[in-house]
C-alpha cells in the first residue's frame, strides 16, 4: 500500500449545475425524445426505470411548491456517469413539468429548487432543497436502489507472447482445460470451489454440458488451488487440496470425489505410462520430448506443495516447499523449476539444489514450442505493478533469459499451469476492475 | 465543493487495488501479526454493554467469534455462519439455518440452541428460538430492524462454559488474555472460511499513537493506529496509509436534556458557533469531515443537508434571545491531547457568540466531547445505535424510505442533546511485510486474508 486511500473522487463522478433556463422544455423533451430513439440504448431502459422516481421527487417538490414559476438547478454528486446524470436530470426536468411547475430563471422565480443525485451504499438518494422566501429551506427526497455493477479488457523480443481470452465467469475458477479443440477450443471444462461444469461451442456459442459436483468434507483452504487433468482413458481428473476427483468412462459423464493426499501431476499426463508425450506445436520436426512422469504431495490444508516428489528426482525425493514448478529438458537430465515458497526459485537436476537469485512470482509453468531453444518457462513477474503480467524465459544455462515481453493481464493470476498438449498454457486471473475471473491461454508465437 | 465522490466504497475498491498491487506473489502462509491499539479493553464478551463500542473492540471481535450473517463492502448483507434464511409473517419471523459443521474452539458444534442462546443473552428483549439447526428470531414489531443488526459485533455468536469462559468459532481462538494488555491468538485449523494464512497475533493495548508508531518503525509491530490529525503527517513520512470512509462521529453531547426552550436556543447557537472548517484545517490538519448530520452522506445520502458551516450572526441573534445565559463546563479525554486542543476551541467559538464554556477534564460536566464509532451498516440500524450509545430517544422506526430516515434524524437533532462537529476515518498504517490486509465497512481491521512477507511456511 502507499499513501492515503481514501482520498480520491469516484472517477466517473460528474458535478455539473444546469439552470433550466437555458435548457428550456421542448428542448429537454427533443433531447430526450432522441435518446429514446436507441442513440443510448442501455442507459435509456435505466432512464425508463427511473422515470416513476422522477414523477415520484417532482410530485413531492410540487406539494411544497404548488405549481408555478420555479428556478431548478440539478447536481450530481453520485456514482451516476454523465450520460446517465444528463439523462436523470432530463427527466426530472420533464417530471417536474408535467406536474405544473415552470422552469425559469432564478430572478423569475418563487421558489428555487436545488435537486442533489446524491447516493449511500445501496440507493440513489435524490434531494431537493426547496427555498421559498427568507424560511429555511424545505427538503424531500427519493431513493432508489442501486443496482449490481456491470463489467468490462508485442514487442522486438525473439518470441512473442500470445494471450487468449477463452472463459469469464463472475465466480470464483480455480482452471481451465480444453477438452476437445479443432483448430480452437471445442470443449471445455471449467474447475470451481464447488464443481466442474462441461461447456461445448455450437454456433459459435458456448452451450453448458453438464455440471458435476466437486464433494468435500473439509472446509477448503484460503488462497484455494486446483488443477483439471484430461486423462485418457476418461474424461478428465481433478486436483484439490485434500480431494482428488475422477470422472467415470462411458457416455453421461459422472464424477466421484475422495477425500485423499493423491499427488498431483506435475508432468501433465501423456502418451504412456512411463512417459508423458509433448506434441511440438508448431514445430516442423515433428518430434516429441519424452519427459520422466513427477507427481507431488500437495498440502491438504494450505496452498502450496509440501516438496515431496514421487518418483524422485535424483537424489532428491523432497525438494523445498513449493508453489509451481516448471521443468526443462537437456540432452541428459531434466532440470526441474520449483517456485518455492521461500520466495525463491529452486534448480533441481537431481544432483544439486540451486536456489535461484531472481525474483518470480509463484506461478510458473513449461512451455515446448518451436521457437528459440525449443522449451521456455513461463512465470508471473513479482514486482510491483499495477497489473500482473508474465514473461517467456529460456535457460541456457543456469539463468534466466528473457525470450518475450511480458504479457499484461488485468488482475492477480491466480492459476499458471501447462497445458496436456504441452505447447501452451492456462492462466486464470481475477480482474480487477469487474471483479471477474477469466481464463486465458498463453502461446508462444516465434516473431522471427 | 461539495462532492459525495469520498463515498466510501470507492475508498474500500481503491484500498484494494492498492492492496493487489502488493499481491503478485501467492500468499504465505505462518508467522505471527503483532498488532497495537489504544484501546485498553478489559473484555472480550461481544455483548458486554459496559465496554465502550470502539474499532478496536470490533477489529478483535470478528477474530475470535463470527455472526450469522456480515454486511460487505457494499453495504448488501451476506451469508456467514448462516447459510441461508427465510422471511415470514412480514418480516417478524426470520428463520436462519445454520451452516453446517461449524465448531466451536472447544470442538463442540454449533447449534441451533447454542446460537439463540447467544442471541438472547445479547439482546434480552428479542424473542430466540431454535429449531433444529435453525435460529428463529421473532418480533412483535411490524417494522423490525434490518437484517443488518445481526452483524453487529454485538450479536456475535459466543458460547459461554461452565466459568463463563467464552468461546467462539472465528478464526482464530485465544492462547492468552491479559486484559487490558496483551491478546494473543493462534489460527483455528478447521474454520468453516479456510484457516487463515497468519499462525498467530499479538495485539498490545494501550498504547498511545505514538508509542505505535515507533513500534511500527522498530518492526516491533506490522499494524498500528494512526490519530486523524497525524493522518498528513504519516503520510508525508513515507509510511503506508490506509484510511477508512468517515466512521466515527465527534461531536458534543449534553449530559442532560434541555430543560426548556431557551435551553434549545443556546445550544443550537453553541453548533452554529463552531468553525468546523478552520479547526479541521489546523487541529485535525486536514482529516475528516466537517459535520452538522449525525450521519454521513456516504451512510444517508443526505447529509449534506446539514449545513455545517459557522454562522457568528445567527448564533448571537439566537443567544440574544436568551436572558441568562448558563456557564457550561466542557468535559473530555484527558488522555487525549486532540481532544483537550479541540474543547478550547470549542470554548473560544463559544465565547465569540456570547457562551460561556469552560474545558475540564473532568469526569462530570455540562457537555462532553465524545468520538462515537458508527455502526456503519445500514443506515437505520446506524442511526438507532448511535442515538442508544449516546442517550438519544429511542427511534419509533427502524426502517422505512430514506424521508423518513431524515425525518428520524432531524427529530433526534431537534433533542439538542448532541451538536455534530465533524466526522473522522479510522486510520492504520502498516509495515510493507503485511499484506493483503483489508479495512471493514465499519472502521475495523480486517486480517482474515492477510500474511507476512517474512512468514516461513
Amino acid at each position: 500500500m502507499r499513501g492515503a486511500v481514501y482520498n480520491s473522487a469516484i472517477p466517473e463522478t460528474s458535478q455539473k449545475s444546469v439552470n433550466n433556463a437555458f435548457c428550456p422544455a421542448f428542448v429537454v423533451r427533443v433531447l430526450r425524445f432522441a435518446l429514446l430513439l436507441g442513440a443510448f440504448g442501455p442507459a435509456v431502459a435505466r432512464a425508463a426505470d427511473w422515470s416513476a422516481v422522477e414523477q415520484q421527487l417532482a410530485r413531492k417538490i410540487v406539494a411544497v411548491t404548488g405549481p408555478g414559476a420555479v428556478a431548478l438547478t440539478v447536481e450530481n454528486h453520485s456514482s451516476l456517469g454523465r450520460r446517465d446524470g444528463d439523462i436523470v436530470q432530463n427527466g426530472l426536468r420533464s417530471a417536474l413539468e408535467q406536474a405544473g411547475i415552470h422552469l425559469v430563471k432564478a430572478e423569475q422565480s418563487a421558489a428555487s429548487v436545488a435537486i442533489t443525485l446524491s447516493e449511500n451504499p445501496t440507493s440513489y438518494v435524490w434531494v431537493a432543497e426547496i427555498h421559498q422566501g427568507a424560511g429555511a429551506a424545505s427538503v424531500v427526497m427519493v431513493s432508489v436502489a442501486r443496482s449490481g455493477r456491470s463489467s468490462v479488457v508485442h514487442d522486438s523480443m525473439p518470441i512473442a507472447l500470445r494471450k487468449t481470452l477463452l472463459w469469464t465467469q463472475d465466480g470464483p475458477m480455480l482452471d481451465l482445460a480444453v477438452l476437445e479443440e479443432n483448430g480452437t477450443p471445442a470443449r471445455i471444462a471449467v474447475l470451481t470451489p464447488e464443481n466442474v461444469s462441461l461447456y461445448r461451442l455450437q454456433s459459435g456459442k458456448w452451450q453448458a454440458e453438464q455440471t458435476l459436483e466437486v464433494s468435500h468434507t473439509r472446509p477448503w483452504p484460503l488462497d484455494l488451488r486446483g488443477r483439471l487433468v484430461p486423462a485418457r482413458d476418461h474424461l478428465l481428473d481433478a486436483y484439490l487440496p485434500g480431494v482428488i476427483c475422477r470422472t467415470g468412462a462411458g457416455g453421461v459423464v459422472t464424477m466421484s470425489c475422495h477425500d485423499g493426499d493423491d499427488p498431483w501431476p506435475l508432468v501433465p499426463a501423456g502418451g504412456s505410462v512411463n512417459a508423458s508425450v509433448f506434441p511440438s506445436a508448431g514445430s516442423t520436426s515433428k518430434t516429441s520430448a519424452a519427459i520422466p512422469p513427477l507427481a507431488a504431495f500437495f498440502a491438504p490444508t494450505r496452498n502450496f506443495f509440501t516438496g515431496v516428489l514421487t518418483p524422485a528426482i535424483g537424489k532428491f525425493s523432497t525438494v523445498p516447499k513449493f508453489y509451481s514448478a516448471a521443468f526443462l529438458p537437456r540432452e541428459k537430465y531434466t532440470l526441474w523449476l520449483f517456485a518455492a515458497t521461500d520466495g525463491k526459485v529452486h534448480l533441481v537436476d537431481g544432483v544439486s539444489d540451486q536456489p535461484s537469485k531472481f525474483e518470480w512470482g509463484s506461478d510458473i509453468a513449461a512451455v515446448r514450442t518451436s521457437c528459440g531453444a525449443g522449451w521456455q518457462v513461463l512465470a508471473a513477474d513479482a514486482g510491483e505493478r499495477s497489473s500482473d503480467s508474465v514473461r517467456a524465459y529460456e535457460f541456457p544455462d543456469r539463468e534466466p533469459v528473457a525470450v518475450s515481453a511480458a504479457a499484461d493481464f488485468p488482475g492477480a493470476i491466480s492459476a499458471l499451469w501447462s497445458e496436456a498438449r504441452g505447447d501452451t498454457a492456462i492462466g486464470i486471473v481475477k480482474n480487477r476492475e469487474s471483479g471477474s475471473y477469466e481464463a486465458y491461454r498463453l502461446e508462444l508465437v516465434c516473431s522471427q | 465543493m461539495r462532492h459525495i465522490a469520498w463515498n466510501w466504497f470507492v475508498a474500500s475498491s481503491l484500498l484494494l487495488g492498492a492492496l493487489a498491487l502488493e499481491a503478485e506473489t501467492r500468499p504465505r502462509y505462518g508467522g505471527t501479526l503483532h498488532v497495537t491499539m489504544r484501546a485498553a479493553l478489559t473484555s472480550l464478551d461481544p455483548a458486554d454493554g459496559s465496554q465502550p463500542d470502539s474499532f478496536a473492540r470490533r477489529s478483535v471481535t470478528a477474530l475470535l467469534f463470527d455472526t450469522l450473517v456480515s454486511v460487505d463492502e457494499s453495504g448488501h448483507v451476506k451469508p456467514a455462519l448462516a447459510e441461508s434464511w427465510q422471511l415470514a409473517r412480514g418480516n417478524q419471523r426470520r428463520q436462519f439455518r445454520l451452516r453446517h459443521g461449524i465448531r466451536f474452539h472447544d470442538g463442540t458444534p454449533l447449534t441451533g440452541e447454542a446460537a439463540a442462546s447467544s442471541l438472547r443473552a445479547a439482546n434480552p428483549s428479542w424473542v430466540v428460538i431454535s429449531e433444529g439447526d435453525s435460529v428463529i428470531i421473532e418480533c412483535d414489531s411490524p417494522d423490525p430492524a434490518p437484517l443488518a443488526e445481526l452483524a453487529l459485533s454485538r450479536n456475535a455468536i459466543v458460547k459461554r462454559d461452565a466459568d463463563n469462559k467464552l468461546i467462539g468459532t472465528g478464526a482464530f481462538h485465544v492462547v492468552d488474555w491479559q486484559p487490558g494488555k496483551k491478546l494473543s491468538l493462534a489460527a483455528e485449523e478447521e474454520h468453516w472460511s479456510g484457516r487463515p494464512f497468519l499462525e498467530g497475533i499479538e495485539i498490545e493495548m494501550g498504547r498511545s499513537f505514538r508509542d505505535q508508531m515507533t513500534a511500527l518503525e522498530l518492526g516491533k509491530a506490522e499494524l498500528v493506529e494512526v490519530a486523524p490529525e497525524q493522518t498528513h503527517r504519516v503520510s508525508q513520512a513515507g509510511h503506508s496509509l490506509t484510511s477508512s470512509a468517515p466512521t466515527e462521529l465527534l461531536a458534543l453531547l449534553f449530559t442532560r436534556e434541555a430543560s426548556s426552550p431557551e435551553g434549545k436556543l443556546l445550544r443550537e447557537a453553541l453548533g452554529l458557533s463552531v468553525e468546523r472548517g478552520s479547526i479541521r484545517n489546523v487541529l485535525l490538519q486536514g482529516a475528516g469531515q466537517p459535520a452538522a448530520s449525525l450521519l454521513p452522506t456516504w451512510i444517508s445520502g443526505y447529509g449534506f443537508v446539514f449545513k455545517a458551516e459557522a454562522d457568528l450572526p445567527r448564533a448571537r441573534q439566537l443567544r440574544d434571545q436568551v436572558r441568562t445565559i448558563p456557564a457550561w463546563t466542557i468535559g473530555y479525554d484527558g488522555s487525549d491531547p486532540l481532544a483537550r486542543l479541540l474543547a478550547e476551541r470549542v470554548a473560544l467559538n463559544a465565547k465569540d457568540a456570547g457562551l460561556s464554556l469552560q474545558p475540564s477534564a473532568s469526569a462530570s460536566s455540562d457537555v462532553r466531547l465524545v468520538r462515537i464509532p458508527l455502526a456503519a451498516s445500514d443506515p437505520w440500524i446506524t442511526l438507532q445505535e448511535l442515538a442508544a450509545q449516546s442517550g438519544l430517544p429511542a427511534m419509533k422506526s427502524k426502517s422505512g424510505p430514506t424521508e423518513d430516515l431524515y425525518a428520524a434524524e432531524q427529530a433526534e437533532l431537534a433533542t439538542g442533546r448532541l451538536i455534530p462537529l465533524f466526522h473522522l476515518p479510522a486510520s492504520y498504517t502498516s509495515s510493507s511485510g503485511l499484506r493483503n490486509w483489508a479495512l471493514r465497512i465499519d472502521g475495523s481491521w480486517d486480517v482474515a486474508n492477510a500474511w507476512l512477507e517474512s512468514a516461513k511456511p
